[in-house]
């Protein structure tokens, strides 16, 4: 079995994002970066198959700069067996131009399965997966929860709105993976220093024209403090109203 | 001549049998890797004084205490007498009586009398508790209580015997009673009755005996956990529990060694030479295992079977590694707590290994790190060490750990805490107290006095920011130029490190050090036991060389210095339950600047004491990483520590300690008690004048 | 340039979703900007075509509906490729979808067979000049981009809710067509829907958590929690460790740093005080509100909105209050 994972270095969110003065970015000062949460699943994903196959091989390959081989390597060193780099000085919002990088390197890469994340947690588009598959003219299931290989067929399930629906598709076959598959496991040192030695390689993307980019990047309005809104029941109307009109969940 | 010639000849065999086993016992040790430990020679021999000789960690139980130390100083004396047994047996003509002054061999003859009257007493009460009271420590799966049984009543023989030759002797030379050798004086007008001949038949009989059961006890022990007689005094100089060096440092690690596959230990042979003879040291008393807040609550961690875990995998391995028959291992060394998961064929000896075979995960990671097995071993022996190797081989060669700290090992390393929350936000605690952060200082070219580490507790969490804004008010009442790292200030690694993750631990000591470095600091005061024992203990591993003062140490200096202007009025009189925190105690000796911290901020205070205090004092449950696991097993170890400082009927519980203070009110809450949790500082804060 | 805009209307199980209104109010719009007709594509099984005409009232000029028994289900391969072809032959300017559940799959199909970008889960949405230009949430909502695309015909797909369906009706030609290919033939095959809430919603899926922590003093009184969840319909029922260490609820309900690690729409603390490893856990949640006895507690700190008061009194109230907002 040999499974390609597309992957993706994105900042950790867990911080107060600025604006960068060209105003059409984040301010990359003291970010800190890591795998797209999603991918992070789709790799332990393709890791748990192999595994449980007791054959095959894993590549990981990414649209980035230089700086994104780090990620590569954390992929490389949870147990994946190869990486590509796909080079770029910025990762376009393009999220054809993408794919199109994606489908050139994977094209005759002889893959059974190719998998994503369903979409990279900075820009959100969960587009990428399913392009690529186009291109490459694969069936495709997008932001699966659950998936098993077995007999060169695969089943995926995918949650709807307050349902859930299940597939079939045969292999060779594209999947973007959502949260609940697998939990990505934690490298270990040795894991770590093995990657060191594991074959990466880097090439520039094909990326072709862009077609769709942003104009500007903009911080939502605050948040409004929190507040108090009264003692007992009595409190009861105000919050529901404010569910209704102004956090608008209700 | 010829009960001498057979003498030489059974003398000579005993102790060449004695010989082969112990240089095959050395050879064991060499299983595991090498280690300098013979530095600071004169702590380690001060320690062997005072720990070996004086019996000092023994005597903490008093009972048991006096019933050993009776026995070992008996031994000890009685070894003498011993030599000189042996060495007649051989030459007849040897004796004390012709090398020393008459007045000086008569104390020599008293000592040994008294001595053994003292041991055989000591052991009649040993084994009285062994097999009668039975306490609780020493019960449990496969305690060698047959072993001890066996071995009291050798040693009871020995004394026996010793007598009785004594006797009889005086019997056959028919000599008077002489103040030098009460004990058998009086035997001998007891027994005055019996014929020359008897006497004569009875005196050798006993002398041999004696002479046979000594060098039988004497080849016993290297296949019994006695062997502790011989190897607990060197166990003790070669140990580094009570210094040198500062105790509680957990080991340095090299990550960057060319060729290396496994980090931390999953075997014998990952451990040092001095944790096997640290298995060959364990008498298995229990009182590791006594004292520890896992076992106590009923979690499956025993120190003791850690250890003894040790010498049966050695035991098991060592002599195929060796080259050994692999039976020359006697079952009785190798048997013990956890016997049944060793043995079997060669190749299934040599598939087994230290971790899973006898030592399972949840053993490792229920150690709360807390170190009260280390500070009750009699023998100085390092259960600790032993878990901390094996947790770091299970989170960097396996990647094997509880699946809850995950999050934790990702937000140290992508948010610089434990916890997933905004370094931006990390100096928030402090808005609108006019704390200056270490950045304002150098912009001014200035430099404080210390550095305030605030730790991440005290910058996140809510109650433990109380901590961090009472400590900074009493710092700005005594006018002390201090500043804060605010979002420059990251996790130091600790956590990371307690559980396993050198790997992550050392990236984010490294980044500590280098930003104290940049600002050149030198004086840091801190609210964390957990960041002060790190910082001040182990970055000088790293090269990180700073004073570090904890804050119950500073407040009292401060307060000393009459430097903190507080209210005098005396209010009610408080009684305050203080929990010592095991970071600030055991590992650093912190006991009374927190206790005097209080008596001082309120005068009128009485400091109420729960039954284990100090040194004694039960871990919160927060340690070892043990803060970001589950607790599914047993009792829950801050329940267990809060009933027994509520239970001192005091009006307030006093911590000194951002964890115990989640823990200890979390138990406080779960007991459904109102009674109030302060950290120190904020006792003393609270008597500000305004 | 054409004028037209081309708007996706969903189906499930035979009728039009809620979500295929907006679709076509969007399209709407910025045909009114073009001056073009909106034209909509409908797929479902035989009678689907009778629904078809209801999306004349949100202005839906013309309707092509396929009728397959093929597409009683979601048939990815087959409805991607209807789409597609229907976008190449009109000629149009923008392709509108929502990025549903069903949309996030079909939307990227769509713009990879027309060779085009895709701009997705947009919040707004005009024309400018030649371009289309849309915003969309960035990095978890913490950064709101304005995406320009240049593409020819522009493929976007619109958060759900983002448009509020609107009525501008006329008279839709209603036309039928037939499938691109054979819609038997797909490779990936719906086998089974698994209709209806009714398994217990994730923790990790659900857009709003109730959640109970030891303010509600004893086991049974849980049931509050549960209750105001059940009222909101789309809840899962969450707590805290010391909940699940008591045993009140399963370990798997423990939101926290050594449990599920959330972010819904909606988090209700209940009695929960609001301990570091309790917050570690939810404190990213979009709205927080917190009912607590002690207005002194960390949980007041990170709430959107809190009560003051005892939770067995609060959340019965809570749960009418929600219930009859609910119902009206």
């Amino acid at each position: 079995m040999k499974i390609a994972v597309c992957i993706k270095r994105v900042p950790e969110m867990d911080v107060r994002f600025k604006i960068a003065p060209s105003g059409t970015s984040v301010d990359e000062t003291g970010l800190k970066w890591d795998m797209s949460d999603f991918d992070g699943y789709a790799v332990e994903a393709a890791l748990q198959l192999t595994e449980k196959l007791g054959n095959g091989e894993v590549v990981v390959v990414t649209v980035g700069p230089d700086a994104a081989q780090e990620t590569l390597r954390k992929a490389l060193s949870m147990g994946v067996t190869r990486a590509v780099h796909l080079k770029v000085d910025a990762i376009p919002f393009d999220n054809f131009a993408i794919a199109r990088a994606l489908a050139t390197e994977l094209q005759g890469g002889g893959y059974d399965l190719i998998l994503f994340g369903k979409m990279s947690i900075d820009s959100s588009n969960g587009a990428v997966g399913p392009i690529t598959a186009e291109l490459l003219n694969l069936p495709c299931v997008a932001a699966a929860s659950k998936l098993e290989i077995a007999n060169g067929k695969g089943t995926a399930r995918r949650e709807l709105e307050g349902a859930a629906e299940l597939l079939e598709f045969p292999l060779p076959a594209v999947v973007s993976i959502d949260e609940g598959v697998a939990r990505p496991r934690y490298p270990s040192l040795k894991g770590i220093m093995a990657a060191k030695k594991k074959p990466l390689e880097v090439k520039p993307a094909q990326l072709g024209d862009l077609r769709m980019t942003v104009s500007t990047m903009a911080l939502p309005p605050d948040r409004p403090p929190g507040r108090i809104l009264g003692e007992g029941v009595a409190a009861v109307p105000e919050l529901v109203r404010l569910l209704q009109t102004e956090a608008k969940v209700l | 001549m010829t009960q001498n010639v057979l003498f030489l000849l059974v003398l000579v065999a005993a102790l060449g049998f004695f010989s082969y086993n112990a240089q095959r016992l050395v050879r064991y040790l060499t299983t595991g890797h090498d280690e300098h430990r013979t530095d600071h020679p004169w702590t380690r021999l001060r320690n062997v004084v005072v720990i070996g000789i004086g019996q000092s960690k023994i005597l903490r139980e008093p009972f048991a205490g006096i019933l050993h130390a009776s026995v070992f100083w008996g031994f000890v004396i009685l070894t003498l007498g011993s030599i000189e047994i042996l060495a007649r047996g051989v030459f007849p003509a040897f004796g004390f009586d012709r090398m020393l002054p008459t007045p000086v061999h008569g104390l020599f003859l008293l000592s040994q009398e008294l001595f053994a009257g003292l041991v055989l007493a000591a052991v009649v009460v040993l084994l009285y508790r062994r097999l009668v009271i039975k306490p609780r420590r020493l019960q449990g799966d496969k305690v060698h209580s047959g072993d001890a049984v066996f071995i009291l009543s050798m040693i009871a023989a020995l004394m026996v015997t010793l007598f009785l030759s004594a006797t009889f002797d005086r019997v056959v030379e028919a000599r008077h009673a002489a103040a030098f050798q009460p004990i058998s004086s009086v035997l001998a007008l007891v027994f005055g009755g019996v014929s020359p001949g008897t006497a004569r038949s009875i005196a050798t009989a006993s002398t041999w005996s004696h002479a046979l059961l000594l060098l039988a006890f004497l080849n016993y022990l290297p296949y019994s956990k006695h062997l502790h007689v011989i190897t607990s005094l060197p166990n003790t100089f070669f140990s580094n529990t009570s210094g040198p060096g500062q105790v509680g440092v957990m080991r340095p690690m090299d990550l960057e060694a060319e060729g290396v596959e496994t980090f931390g230990a999953s075997d014998v042979k990952d451990l040092s030479w001095k944790n096997l003879l640290d298995g060959y040291s364990c008498t298995e008393c229990g009182r590791c295992t006594a004292a520890c807040p896992a076992n106590i609550t009923g979690k499956p961690l025993s120190p003791r079977k850690i250890v003894v875990n040790v010498r049966q995998r050695t035991m098991e391995i060592a002599p195929l590694l060796k080259g050994d028959r692999a039976e020359a291992a006697h079952a009785v060394l190798a048997g013990g707590e956890g016997d049944d998961a060793g043995g079997g064929t060669v190749g299934e000896r040599v598939g087994h290994r230290l971790l899973d075979t006898y030592i399972t995960e949840d053993e490792l990671w229920a150690c709360t790190s807390c170190r009260a097995c280390v500070q009750e071993c009699p023998v100085s022996i390092d259960q600790l060490d032993v878990i901390n190797e094996l947790r770091r081989n299970l989170v960097l060669t396996e990647s094997r750990f509880p699946e809850e700290i995950q999050p934790a090992f990702e937000a140290m390393e992508r948010n610089g805490a434990p916890w997933k929350f905004q370094p931006a936000d990390r100096g928030r605690w402090a808005d609108g107290l006019g704390v200056t952060t270490m950045a304002e200082f150098a912009e001014r070219n200035e430099r404080p006095d210390v550095l305030f580490w605030v730790g991440c507790m005290a910058s996140f969490d809510d109650r433990a920011k109380k901590i961090a804004v009472a400590f900074a008010r009493i710092l700005n009442a005594a006018g002390i130029r201090f500043a804060i790292l605010a979002q420059e200030e990251s996790c130091n690694g600790d956590p990371a490190r307690r559980m396993g993750n050198e790997y992550l631990y050392q990236m984010l000591a490294r980044q500590a050090i280098e930003t104290l470095d940049r600002y050149h600091v030198t004086t840091i005061v801190t609210t964390c036991p957990h960041c002060f024992h790190q910082i001040g203990n182990e970055y000088p591993q790293l090269g990180g060389h700073y004073e570090v003062i904890h804050h119950s140490t500073y407040i009292e200096r401060l307060l000393q210095q009459e430097l903190v202007p507080l209210r005098t009025e005396n209010g009610k009189q408080l009684v305050v339950a203080y929990h010592d925190s095991c970071y600030l105690g055991r590992y650093n000796d912190v006991y009374d600047a927190p206790r005097e911290t209080l008596k001082r901020a309120l005068p009128v205070v009485t400091v109420a004491e729960p039954p284990r205090n100090r040194s004694r004092g039960l871990c919160c449950g927060a340690g070892g990483g043990r803060m970001w696991m589950e607790e599914r097993v047993g009792k829950r170890i801050n329940v267990e520590r809060t009933e027994e400082l509520l239970g001192t009927g005091a009006d307030a519980l006093a911590v000194a300690c951002p964890f115990c203070m989640t823990m200890i009110s979390d138990g406080a809450k779960a007991l459904g008690s109102d009674v109030p949790v302060y950290d120190i500082a904020e006792v003393v804060a609270g008597q500000l004048e305004r | 340039m054409a004028n037209n805009i081309l708007a996706f209307a969903e189906s499930r199980g035979g009728d039009l979703r809620k979500v295929a209104y907006e679709a076509v109010t969007a399209a709407r719009a910025l045909a009114d900007a073009t001056g073009g007709e909106v034209h909509a594509v409908v797929a479902g099984p035989s009678g689907i075509t009778a629904k078809a005409g209801a999306l004349g009232t949100y202005g839906a000029d013309a309707v092509t509906v396929v009728e397959h028994p093929a597409f009683a289900d979601y048939n990815p391969e087959a409805l991607a490729a209807f789409v597609a072809e229907r976008a190449k032959g009109g000629g149009y300017r923008v392709v509108v979808l929502i990025a549903s559940a069903q949309g996030k799959d079909l939307a990227p199909r769509v713009a990879g067979k027309l060779g085009v970008p895709l701009a997705s889960d947009l919040t707004t949405i005009r024309l400018d000049g030649d371009k289309v230009v849309g915003t969309h949430p960035v990095n978890t909502g913490k950064v709101i981009a304005t995406v320009t695309l240049t593409a020819n015909p522009a493929v976007v797909s619109l958060r759900p809710g983002a448009v509020t369906a609107a009525e501008k009706p006329r008279t839709a030609r209603i036309e039928t067509a037939a499938p691109a290919g054979d819609p038997a033939a797909s490779r990936v095959k719906v086998t089974q829907t698994i209709a209806g809430n009714t398994a217990k919603l994730d923790l990790g899926d659900a857009p709003v958590i109730v959640s109970g922590g030891r303010g509600l003093k004893a086991a049974e009184n849980f049931k509050l929690v549960e209750e105001l969840a059940a009222a909101f319909g789309n809840a899962a029922v969450g707590a805290t460790r010391a909940v699940t260490d008591d045993g009140w609820r399963p370990h798997s309900d423990q939101i926290g740093q050594t449990g599920r690690q959330v972010s819904p729409n909606l988090y209700v603390a209940v009695g929960i005080s609001g301990a570091i490893q309790h917050l570690a856990g939810m404190r990213t949640s979009k709205t927080i509100v917190a009912i607590n006895k002690d207005p002194e507690a960390p949980i007041f700190k990170v709430a959107d909105y809190g009560i003051v008061g005892d939770v067995l009194e609060v959340v019965p109230a809570l749960t009418a209050a929600v219930k009859a907002a609910k119902g009206h």
